[in-house]
């Protein structure tokens, strides 16, 4: 369980996110709607590892991850993937790009054998790889070149490089805002099968549609912080903060 | 003078070769070691030295990118100059003896070749977007794997900058001509005679046909540097 207690984040002095407190747990989706602009690329920065909190604590499977060695914390962050709204692919093979979690989480030595023998030959793609990119549909990519891919094909690699390793959490940042209903849905059914495997997933996201769609439970963020958390049912059916009715509503317009 | 240029004049010349055996492949591997070390040198000094200053901020950062963007035109006698007086017997480094010897000219060229791999690399590695940084950091990389993902996806930058380097190393006179002496041995092969030097001396001695001759040789040189970079570029771009 990846669990926040009461954490703020600030900018100089502006505060961006202020006192937190949520938890995520594997085998759940776990959504934050909120308008633009409210924190939610920070909270899931601060989820990540990314950046201490100005203040508040923030725990990963019972460990407080800044309380906790750089190596320890690196362990860390890596039972998280994180999927950006821009793809931020790398200019090599849509395979390359799925591999990097494996390749970066092997040993130095590997690394160097590996890096040594592709030079005469083929080191053929990992199984998690392929599994991987059959999940988001993109089986058949493997070889082609990243940025010959299509915006919404790009977007599922991006998924697929933070599955393929297999971590606790997913922590996804507007992953479809820029996509169409087709790559949308690929991403969506790809969401809930890796939470049917096990995995916990974050999504930011202000399309609450979406929300609806996927998500066990929803917190609902507001410029005035984390108004409520609840199941998917309760948040927009009934819920019982009034800044969460209205916004659920449509009537906050911020 | 008349200065005897002409196409049939020249081709004689470049038939008969008119070089003592071993002359001009002694020149030329002068040139390469010299050159191809210092470059070497200087780009494993130069590319960690542009990820810090693309990504690190420090007090004086500004300092040493002014540095760095003076150091690309600073002119290489006075590069030699230095390097002279660092080696000369009274320098500091005078009891190594490395005056007139390819090691004072690997210094000199050191010096020249860095700032401009630094300051083309630097700007390179600035271009690579914030996002494939995050995007290696979220997928579980270390700062040194974060760094190996942006040299990767500036490959193209930093292969200009040491082509870039390696262009300021290879054609230059001045620096190479005052610590390394253009001299040969007895037998007539180079010590510390470079292809530019070489053409120096022979212009200077009226022999227009060599000078020209040592003038095609290394341009080609520059020329298969650059094919063998620009080709090492594309391969390294599908295996990563």
């Amino acid at each position: 369980m990846i669990r926040l207690a009461g954490v703020s984040q600030a900018y100089g002095d502006q505060p961006v996110v202020e006192d937190v407190s949520m938890s995520v747990e594997p085998g759940e989706v776990l959504a934050i709607i909120g308008p633009s602009g409210v924190g939610k690329t920070t909270l899931l920065r601060i989820l990540a590892l990314f950046v201490r909190p100005t203040a508040g604590r923030v725990d990963v499977d019972g460990d407080s991850a800044w309380d906790v060695d750089e190596d320890r914390r690196l362990a860390l962050r890596r039972k998280s993937g994180m999927v950006f709204q821009e793809a931020s692919l790398f200019d090599a093979t849509v395979a390359r790009n799925v591999e990097y979690g494996l390749r970066v989480r092997r040993s130095w030595d590997d690394r160097l054998r590996d890096a040594v023998r592709s030079v005469v030959s083929s080191n053929g793609t990992p199984e998690a790889v392929e599994r991987a990119l059959a999940a988001v549909g993109l089986g058949h990519k493997l070889d082609q070149r990243a940025t010959s891919l299509s915006g919404g094909e790009a977007q599922r690699v991006s998924f697929a490089r933070a599955l393929a390793y297999d971590p606790t959490y997913l922590l996804l940042d507007e992953p479809t805002s820029d996509l169409d209903p087709r790559n949308t849905g690929a991403i969506e059914e790809a969401v809930l099968e890796a939470r049917d495997r096990g995995i916990g997933v974050v999504v930011a996201t202000h399309d609450m549609h979406q929300a609806e769609r996927i998500a066990d439970r929803v917190g609902v963020l507001l410029s005035d912080g984390l108004t409520e958390v609840g199941s998917a049912e309760q948040i927009f059916e009934d819920p019982t903060d009034e800044r969460t009715r209205k916004f659920v509503s449509g009537e906050l317009v911020y | 003078m008349s200065v005897p240029l002409e196409p049939v004049v020249m081709l004689p010349a470049l038939l008969e070769f008119p070089f003592r055996e071993g002359y001009v492949r002694s020149i030329i591997y002068v040139s390469l070691y010299v050159s191809g070390t210092a470059v070497i040198l200087s780009t494993l000094f130069s590319i960690p030295v542009a990820i810090v200053m693309g990504f690190a901020d420090f007090p004086g950062k500004q300092v040493v990118k002014a540095i760095i963007n003076t150091g690309m035109g600073f002119p290489s006698v006075v590069v030699g100059l230095i390097v002279l007086f660092v080696v000369s017997n009274q320098g500091p480094l005078g009891a190594l003896e490395l005056i007139f010897t390819k090691e004072a000219m690997i210094m000199s060229q050191f010096v020249l070749a860095t700032p401009p791999i630094t300051a083309i690399s630097l700007a390179a590695v600035s271009g690579v977007g914030d996002n494939v940084r995050d995007a290696a950091r979220a997928l579980g990389g270390t700062r040194l794997d974060v760094a190996l993902v942006v040299i990767k996806e500036a490959r193209y930058g930093i292969a200009t900058a040491v082509l870039a380097g390696f262009g300021r190393a290879i054609s230059e006179v001045g620096s190479v001509l005052i610590v390394g002496g253009n001299i040969t041995s007895a037998s007539g092969i180079s010590k510390t005679r470079t292809l530019t030097t070489a053409i120096q001396l022979e212009a200077r001695q009226g022999q227009y046909n060599t000078a020209l001759v040592l003038g095609v040789v290394l341009v080609a040189l520059v020329l298969a540097v650059n094919a063998v970079v620009v080709r090492f570029g594309d391969e390294g771009a599908m295996n990563r």
